[in-house]
């Protein structure tokens, strides 16, 4: 049965601004993150092997790789909520004028940025 | 209700769970990543944190799956391809989350 339903068109018709870039970006961060999750749950099942074996884990984990990894994992969830927020206040009605969506969409951009640093200090107690 | 009414719903609910589990796990995760072994597990085996990692990843998955498939909808023309397509990540999304609960539920020090 062939199905008649509007496709959209492919991104590189489109000329950039904030919005485009960040509903593109919320996206293709969003099916990172699920990567990510899904490298963290095989992470979650390597400490079946074991303390011994978990060494070279621990090692990749420590390094500057990996805690670079961790940082931009911490970003990629930061702008994902943050975008998140901005999406679920479009539901309830709100922020659809241009200047305010322009406005928000800067927000998540630099807020991410901001978030990130925040929660990197927070949780290693660095306040 | 229509089913894209329905899709809608199940989206918007669990993007609502997800942004503080995110935050939650997010928080946690970089603080323990660099951990001992001992540390990591017991972080995954005791509660809250047990229950709250189990639910993250059934709420994770199930939005993925949702939003992954609006990108398909949106950008794959061919309905076979499509239909095969939806169906490998309803797959992922639940195989992938039932085995990492079963294993954090198995966890022991």
């Amino acid at each position: 049965m062939s199905n008649n339903n509007p496709l959209s068109p492919h991104i590189q018709i489109y000329s950039w601004n904030i919005s485009s870039l960040i509903s593109i970006s919320h996206r293709i961060i969003g099916v990172i993150n699920i990567v990510a999750l899904t490298l963290i749950c095989l992470w979650i099942a390597l400490l079946l092997l074991g303390e011994t074996n978990y060494e070279y884990i621990k090692f990749f984990l420590q390094s500057f790789l990996g805690k670079f990894l961790i940082l931009s994992l911490t970003w990629s969830f930061s702008f994902q909520i943050l975008s998140e927020i901005r999406h679920l206040f479009w539901d309830f009605g709100y922020g659809f004028e241009l200047i305010t969506s322009k406005i928000t969409g800067l927000i998540v951009i630099f807020g991410s940025i901001v978030l990130t640093i925040l929660i990197y200090l927070y949780s290693k107690q660095i306040f | 209700m229509i089913n894209a009414t329905k899709k809608w719903i199940f989206l918007k609910v669990s993007s609502i769970i997800l942004v503080p589990l995110m935050a939650w796990f997010i928080i946690n995760l970089v603080s323990i990543y660099d951990k001992s072994y001992v540390d990591i597990v017991i972080f995954f085996s005791t509660q809250p944190s047990k229950f709250l990692t189990s639910f993250l990843m059934i709420v994770a998955f199930f939005y993925s799956s949702l939003s992954i498939s609006e990108i398909f909808e949106d950008y794959i023309h061919d309905e076979k391809v499509k239909s095969v397509a939806n169906k490998a990540i309803t797959t992922f999304a639940i195989i992938i989350p039932l085995i990492t609960i079963i294993i954090i539920f198995n966890l022991t020090t």
